[in-house]
């Protein structure tokens, strides 16, 4: 059971609990450990230039960490005095850091959600939510491509009579564009009469409709899914009792680890984290050990 | 201390309020029960909107979509407009990358194709105006739905509002949001006699809501 190909409810809530809490904690060891764990799952799931783009992110990172000090004149600890006078702040500097964290953890989650909410996935758990909402973006899921393919034909069709300027001026270059997209407007729109004719014809919007998946959930997932929402709940419990307090101005204070609701707080958030990187581990470790057999 | 955490965060707070309005909306459409031609006609143009980003593919900042979408808007109303706006955005952002902005890049489109379709029923965007209807164009752009998305940045960046850090989000959006605008504003000046033709053809042709604007 990897998490990629896990049944879409579990993703869903998995990510919506993520990047909630990961925008809600701003207790720097639980925003350490989602940092910590939404790298990880993400540098098991992307094999190609995944270094270039954690540099670009590193960037943002320090952006906004040595950035809000800048437009962030509280504080109690003065580092320096810039123009104007005004303070640079030990306290706005580590509040910074805080939220670059919070930001870079947040893109990690997306990043991965993208690899692993797949738009099938997503309808499949709307699906029954909003029909037509969904139905439409099922077609507009179909029709990109398509249209895609149509633009190059089109274009090679131009070429073909001599009708298309490689090199020239962006104004020449913005009024091909145009002119493509409105020679794909016609085709597209009497295209979809037809569908939409064939459809109706074929009983669309007659009766209920229901929606082909090939997802069932497992015996296995079902106890993950009741264990990520006792999770879920202790973490939310234990935030109510302040567990994960932490106060940037005009001092620094934190929860202690010594309370419980910070101690358990922490644990649950540590496992609920942990889940796709440990699926994603186990899944590879079941692998090596089949290959080696062969 | 309790909720607070969740309730000082605005990121979340707006986006849920966002989420909640397009929800709502969708909802309400959901309610009506659109027809099939209704329904593959809005998917077309929605599609027809994301993939005019790669019709421009050669020219960088070209974004066409706000363009489009406002052209749909101005045939079949705000309605349409809004929904068009909304799932092109979220649609987009599947092959652009989603993000905490993706609530935000959804509802700055949908209201700006709701805005033209309001516009064009009040008989101030027009097919027949087309330096007014693109310098609309042009304004809603700079000043309704760049701001809106130069907001999100600002949620997302960070949880201290300070007036200072506004004004310099605000005043860094001005250029993006201007090259965004003159986008809309040739994709308007250029497109919108042409496919509105196209799309009251459409509408004449095959009988749709007895060629008038689809109410949603």
């Amino acid at each position: 059971m990897c998490f990629l190909h896990c049944h879409p409810m579990i993703n869903l809530v998995f990510y919506l609990g993520a990047i909630f809490m990961g925008m809600c904690f701003t207790h720097p060891v639980f925003q350490l450990c989602a940092l910590l764990l939404s790298l990880s799952y993400y540098v098991l799931l992307f094999k190609e230039n995944r270094l270039r783009k954690l540099l670009g992110m590193s960037v943002f990172f320090l952006m906004i960490a040595l950035g809000n000090p800048l437009f962030n004149d509280r504080g109690e600890s003065l580092l320096f005095t810039w123009i104007n006078g005004r303070g640079y702040f030990l306290e706005a500097l580590y509040y910074g850091i805080s939220m670059g964290a919070m930001f870079v953890t947040v893109i990690l989650w997306f990043s991965t959600y993208q690899q692993v909410m797949t738009s099938d996935k997503l309808l499949y758990c709307f699906g029954n939510l909003a029909p037509a909402f969904t139905m439409i973006l099922t077609m507009v899921f179909r029709f990109i491509p398509d249209f895609q393919k149509k633009i190059l034909q089109i274009t090679a069709a131009r070429k073909g009579i001599g009708k298309w300027q490689e090199e020239g001026k962006q104004r020449t270059k913005i009024e091909q564009g145009l002119l493509i997209l409105s020679l794909l407007t016609s085709q597209a729109l009497e295209h979809s009469i037809v569908t939409a004719d064939s459809m109706k014809s074929r009983g669309f919007g007659s009766g209920k409709s229901t929606a082909f998946s090939i997802f069932q959930i497992k015996k296995s997932e079902t106890c993950l899914l009741f264990l990520m929402f006792v999770l879920l709940l202790t973490i939310l419990l234990c935030a109510l009792a302040g567990g994960m307090s932490a106060v940037y101005f005009p001092w620094i204070e934190l929860s202690s680890f010594g309370s419980l609701p910070t101690s358990l707080g922490f644990i649950c958030y540590a496992i609920f984290l942990s889940i796709p990187t440990v699926l994603h581990i186990r899944e590879e470790i079941i692998w090596y050990i089949l290959k080696l057999k062969i | 201390m309790s909720a607070e955490p969740i309730l000082k965060n605005y990121y979340i707070i707006s986006s849920g309020i966002l989420l909640l309005a397009i929800g709502m909306f969708i909802m309400h459409y959901e309610k009506k029960r659109p027809q099939t031609r209704e329904i593959v006609t809005l998917s077309v143009l929605s599609a027809l909107a994301v993939v005019s980003r790669s019709a421009f593919a050669m020219i960088p900042f070209f974004k066409p979509m706000m363009g489009i979408i406002m052209i749909t808007a101005m045939a079949f109303g705000p309605g349409a407009g809004f929904l068009t706006g909304t799932v092109a955005a979220f649609v987009s952002n599947f092959i652009f990358g989603q993000g905490p902005w993706t609530p935000w890049q959804m509802f700055a489109y949908g209201i700006g194709g709701a805005l033209a379709g309001v516009l064009t029923k009040r008989k101030i965007m027009e097919e027949n105006k087309r330096l007014i209807t693109a310098i609309i164009g042009y304004l809603v752009v700079q000043l309704i739905v760049g701001p809106i998305l130069d907001t999100s940045s600002i949620f997302i960046m960070g949880n201290a509002v300070q007036e200072n850090y506004l004004l310099t989000i605000y005043i860094a959006g001005i250029i993006p949001n201007a090259v965004h605008g003159l986008a809309t504003f040739l994709t308007l000046l250029l497109m919108a006699k042409p496919m509105l033709e196209k799309l009251n053809r459409i509408k004449i042709k095959y009988g749709m809501a007895g060629g008038q604007s689809y109410e949603i």
